[in-house]
C-alpha cells in the first residue's frame, strides 16, 4: 500500500523519501550536529583556557608558581594578599578597584547624559555641520592616546586634575562618549518617526514624546552601548596610567603592581585579574535580557 | 620574535609599529634634539642653586617642605618607604611618592621630565638613563651640591661610594668623552652586578663546578643539559639569559663576557664613534653565545626578561643563570622559590688574559632640574644615599649590592650574607673590574635594541658575519641621523 502510494505522489511530481533514505538522512544529520558540538566544545575550551589557567596559577603559592602545572597545593593566600585580608596591604588593591569602578561609572553617565540627547540629535536632524561633529566624535577614536597623552598632562597638571577621579571621568569622555553616540544614533536611525509622530498627535510634547516614546524602545541599544562603553572605560590603561599617581590609580595600573619587586608574582597578579573580571561581568550578566533587541522594532513597517 | 615592550603590560594604543616605549623613547630623543640644538644644554655649574645655600649645614633648615619623589617597585625602594618616618622625624621634610613597577616606570618618568613641568622634584633612573635625559636638560647637576659644606653633611663621605659606581653617572655628554666627565647627573644609591648563579645541589649532583674560561662555560651548559633531568631535575636546562629584543638583553651577562672576551661596542676614531661589533673578536663570541644558548638555554628564549631567567633558576629548571647577582639573591631567601637555599655565586669565567671586566646596573636617584624644592630633594637625596640610611636598608631590608665600601665591609652586614653561598667572595672578587662597559651616547637604547634583535637573528640561524655587519651599517645610520 505504501508503495502503491509513494508511486502515485511520485506522478504526480511530489518527492517522496523512502524509510531508507529518511534514516540515511538522520544519520547524516546526527553526524553534522555532533561534529559542530564537538567544534563548538574544542572552541570552548580554546576560549576558556587561559581563564581556567589564570584561576590555577591565583591559587598557587610562591614555591611552586614555575615548578608545576597542575599538581600543586591550592591556597587562597593569593586572593587574601590581593584584598589584603589577614596582613598588612602592601599594595592597595582595593582602592584601586574602587577608583575603577567610580570613575567607569562616572564616564559612562556623563557619556550617557551628554550623548543620548546627541545621538538622537544625530539621528533625526540634519543640521550645519552635523556630519563634521559626528566625524570630529569619531576622530577620538583614530589619534593614540600617546600622541596627546604629553599635552594632557601639562594641562591636567596646570588645572590640578592630575592624579583625580574627576579628571579621569573627563578624559574617558575621549573614550566613551563616541562610543555612545555612534551606537545610539544607530538605534534612532532605525527607530520610525512615525512613532514620534503619532505621539505629538496625541499631544505629547517633543521631550515627552522622547522620554515616554523613543526612550523605553532604544533601552536594548543604551544597554549595549552602557555596556561596551564601561568595558572600554573599566580597561583604559593609557590615560589612568600617565594621568595618575597613587591617588586615582585604576585596577589596569594597580594590577601590574605584583609584577614588580624582587620576584614576579604571577599569582597575585592572576588573582587580581579575576577579581577585576567581577563587575564587567555581573553588568553583562544583568543587561543580558536587553541585549537582543525588542520586537518592538518595524513594528509599524509595512 | 618579540619587539621591545610587547610585553609591557597593554599593547593596545593602536600604534601597530611602534611599542609605546619605542614611541615614547622617540618622544624623549626628539625632545634632546629640539632642547640640544636650541638651547645650553645643562646649566653650568657656577648658575646652580646649590651656591645659594650659606651658613652652617642644618638638616632642618627646610623644615616643613613636602617633595615628590617618582619611585619603581623594587626591594631597594621597600627598605627606603621603610625609613621614611625616620627621615621626616630628622629633618622636617615629608616626602610623598608614588610608585610604579620597572615594566611602567621609566615610561611614566620620561613623560613626566618631558612635560616640562615635572611633578616630581626626585626619582630614580638609571645610569644609562643619564645619557638620554640630560643632554636636553632634564637633570640637575648634584656636583655643586656635593662640593657645597653648607648643603652637605660632613658626614656624607663621598668617596665612600665605589669609584666606578660615582663615574657612572658623570658624563658631559660629548661623544667620545668617557664617564667620569662632566657634571654628576645622578646618585649612586643600590647597583647589580652579573655574575654566574647556579644551583649548588645540581652541581652536586650532576658531579661539576663552575667554568672558568668561556669554552668551559658552553661545555657546562651542556653537560647540565644532558645529565640534570637524569639527576632528578625534569625540563631543566644549562644555562639562562635574557633573550627579548631589547637593549636589557645585551647589558647583562652578554656584555659581561663579551668585554671579558675583548670584544668592543665603539671606537672613536676621528672623533666620531664607530660601531664595532662586527669585528672578528666580536662575531667569534657572538656566534658561541647564541650557539651555547640555542644548545643549552631555554626553548623560548626570544621571550626571556629578566623576571624569566630569575624565575627559571628559582623554579629549578635552569642550572645556572649569567645575570645581575641579586636576581638569584631573591630567588635564595627562605620560601622565596623551590630552589632557596640552594643558590650559589660565582664570577663567571675570566677572560683570554683574565679579565673580570664586568657590566653593571645602578640604581640612582635623581633630581629634576627644574624642581621646585630643591634644597629639600638635596637634603633628602643625601639622606637615601648616606651611610646612615643606607646601612640599616642593608641590615633590615634587602638593599644588597651596597654602593658604599663601609657597608660592603660591616660585619653586621656579612654575618647576613654569609647564608648565600660566595655571594660577598664573588662580590668582592670583581667589584674593581665593575662599571659601565658601554660607550656613553644619547641613542644608547636603540642601538642596544638592534644589537639584541641581530642576536636573535643569529640565534635562529643566521650567519653572524652578515647579520653584525648589518647591525652595523644600521647604527652608522642611525648615528649619522
Amino acid at each position: 500500500m505504501a508503495q502503491t502510494e509513494a508511486r502515485r505522489l511520485q506522478s504526480a511530481g511530489v518527492q517522496v523519501t523512502t524509510d531508507a533514505e529518511t534514516r540515511q538522512v538522520t544519520w547524516g544529520a546526527r553526524l553534522l550536529q555532533w561534529f559542530l558540538d564537538l567544534l563548538t566544545l574544542a572552541y570552548f575550551a580554546f576560549a576558556l583556557f587561559p581563564l581556567v589557567w589564570m584561576f590555577l596559577l591565583s591559587l598557587k603559592p610562591q614555591s611552586e608558581l614555575y615548578s608545576t602545572y597542575f599538581r600543586f597545593s591550592p591556597t587562597l593566600d593569593g586572593y587574601r594578599a590581593v584584598l589584603g585580608i589577614g596582613g598588612t596591604e602592601e599594595i592597595p588593591f582595593l582602592r584601586f578597584f574602587f577608583n575603577s569602578l567610580v570613575v567607569s561609572v562616572g564616564a559612562v553617565a556623563v557619556s550617557l547624559l551628554v550623548g543620548l540627547p546627541a545621538a538622537y540629535a544625530f539621528a533625526r536632524w540634519k543640521f550645519r555641520g552635523s556630519e563634521s561633529l559626528l566625524f570630529t566624535l569619531l576622530s577620538f577614536r583614530f589619534a593614540p592616546e600617546l600622541m596627546v597623552i604629553v599635552p594632557l598632562y601639562v594641562i591636567y597638571q596646570r588645572i590640578h586634575l592630575f592624579d583625580t577621579r574627576l579628571g579621569l571621568v573627563w578624559v574617558y569622555q575621549l573614550i566613551t562618549l563616541p562610543l555612545i553616540v555612534w551606537i545610539l544614533r544607530s538605534y534612532f536611525q532605525d527607530l520610525t518617526p512615525e512613532l514620534e509622530q503619532a505621539a505629538l498627535l496625541d499631544g505629547y510634547s517633543r521631550t515627552q514624546a522622547f522620554i515616554k516614546i523613543v526612550l523605553p524602545l532604544v533601552r536594548p541599544g543604551l544597554a549595549a552601548a552602557g555596556l561596551l562603553a564601561f568595558i572600554f572605560a573599566w580597561n583604559a590603561f593609557a590615560f589612568p596610567f600617565v594621568l595618575t599617581g597613587s591617588n586615582a590609580q585604576t585596577v589596569t595600573v594597580g594590577a601590574l603592581s605584583f609584577l614588580g619587586g624582587a620576584i614576579p608574582r604571577y599569582n597575585l597578579t592572576a588573582a587580581a585579574a579575576l577579581i577585576s573580571l567581577v563587575p564587567p561581568l555581573i553588568l553583562a550578566l544583568f543587561i543580558q535580557r536587553f541585549l537582543v533587541r525588542g520586537l518592538t522594532f518595524g513594528a509599524v513597517k509595512g | 620574535m618579540t619587539r621591545s615592550g610587547v610585553r609591557d603590560g597593554h599593547g593596545g594604543f593602536g600604534l601597530s609599529r611602534l611599542s609605546r616605549r619605542q614611541l615614547l623613547e622617540a618622544m624623549a630623543g626628539a625632545g634632546a634634539v629640539a632642547v640640544a640644538g636650541s638651547l645650553p644644554r645643562v646649566a653650568r655649574a657656577q648658575d646652580s642653586e646649590a651656591n645659594d645655600v650659606t651658613g652652617p649645614f642644618d638638616w632642618k633648615r627646610e623644615s616643613g617642605k613636602t617633595i615628590k619623589a617618582l619611585l619603581n617597585t623594587h626591594p631597594y625602594t621597600d627598605a627606603l618607604k621603610a625609613d621614611l618616618g625616620r627621615f621626616t622625624e630628622l629633618t622636617g621634610i615629608e616626602v610623598q611618592y608614588d610608585e610604579f613597577p620597572e615594566n611602567n616606570y621609566f615610561d611614566k618618568l620620561t613623560v613626566d621630565l618631558q612635560s616640562g613641568q615635572p611633578t616630581y622634584d626626585v626619582f630614580m633612573l638609571g645610569a644609562y638613563m643619564v645619557w638620554q635625559y640630560g643632554p636636553p636638560g632634564y637633570l640637575e647637576d648634584m656636583l655643586p651640591w656635593i662640593q657645597n659644606p653648607s648643603a652637605t653633611n660632613p658626614e656624607y663621605d663621598w668617596e665612600d661610594i665605589y669609584p666606578n659606581l660615582r663615574t657612572s653617572d658623570q658624563w658631559n655628554f660629548e661623544i667620545g668623552s668617557p664617564l667620569g666627565t662632566g657634571g654628576q647627573y645622578a646618585l649612586p644609591w643600590g647597583f647589580e652586578t652579573n655574575t654566574i648563579t647556579y644551583n649548588r645541589e645540581v652541581f652536586e649532583k650532576v658531579g661539576v663546578k663552575p667554568a672558568e674560561t668561556f669554552d668551559e662555560l658552553i661545555e657546562l651548559a651542556a653537560a647540565l643539559k644532558e645529565k640534570a633531568p637524569g639527576a632528578g631535575y625534569p625540563d631543566m636546562y644549562g644555562i639562562g639569559a635574557r633573550g627579548s629584543r631589547q637593549w636589557a638583553t645585551i647589558h647583562p651577562g652578554f656584555m659581561t663576557q663579551y668585554s671579558r672576551e675583548g670584544g668592543k661596542d665603539f671606537e672613536l676614531v676621528d672623533g666620531e664613534l664607530k660601531p664595532v661589533m662586527n669585528s672578528p673578536v666580536a662575531v667569534e663570541f657572538t656566534q658561541k653565545w647564541a650557539q651555547m644558548i640555542r644548545d643549552s638555554g631555554p626553548a623560548n628564549w626570544t621571550n626571556y626578561f629578566w623576571y624569566d631567567v630569575g624565575s627559571d633558576l628559582g623554579g629549578q629548571k635552569a642550572a645556572m643563570i649569567y645575570d645581575a647577582d641579586i636576581l638569584g639573591f631573591f630567588q635564595n631567601q627562605p620560601g622565596a622559590s623551590a630552589a632557596a637555599g640552594k643558590l650559589a655565586w660565582h664570577p663567571g669565567p675570566k677572560g683570554p688574559d683574565g679579565s673580570l671586566a664586568t657590566n653593571q646596573w645602578i640604581w640612582s636617584l635623581g633630581m629634576s632640574a627644574k624642581s621646585k624644592n630643591k634644597l629639600a630633594a638635596w637634603i633628602f637625596l643625601q639622606w637615601a644615599t648616606g651611610k646612615d640610611h643606607l646601612l640599616r636598608a642593608a641590615l633590615e631590608g634587602n638593599h644588597v649590592d651596597p654602593v658604599r665600601r663601609s657597608i660592603v665591609e660591616n660585619p653586621d652586614f656579612q654575618a647576613k650574607m654569609a647564608n648565600n653561598a660566595d655571594y660577598l667572595t664573588t662580590f668582592n672578587a670583581i667589584i674593581e673590574e665593575t662599571k659601565i662597559l658601554f660607550t656613553p651616547q644619547p641613542r644608547f637604547f636603540e642601538t642596544t635594541t638592534l644589537w639584541a634583535g641581530a642576536l636573535q637573528q643569529i640565534y635562529g640561524g643566521a650567519d653572524a658575519q652578515e647579520t653584525l655587519d648589518d647591525l652595523v651599517s644600521q647604527i652608522e645610520e642611525q648615528l649619522e641621523e
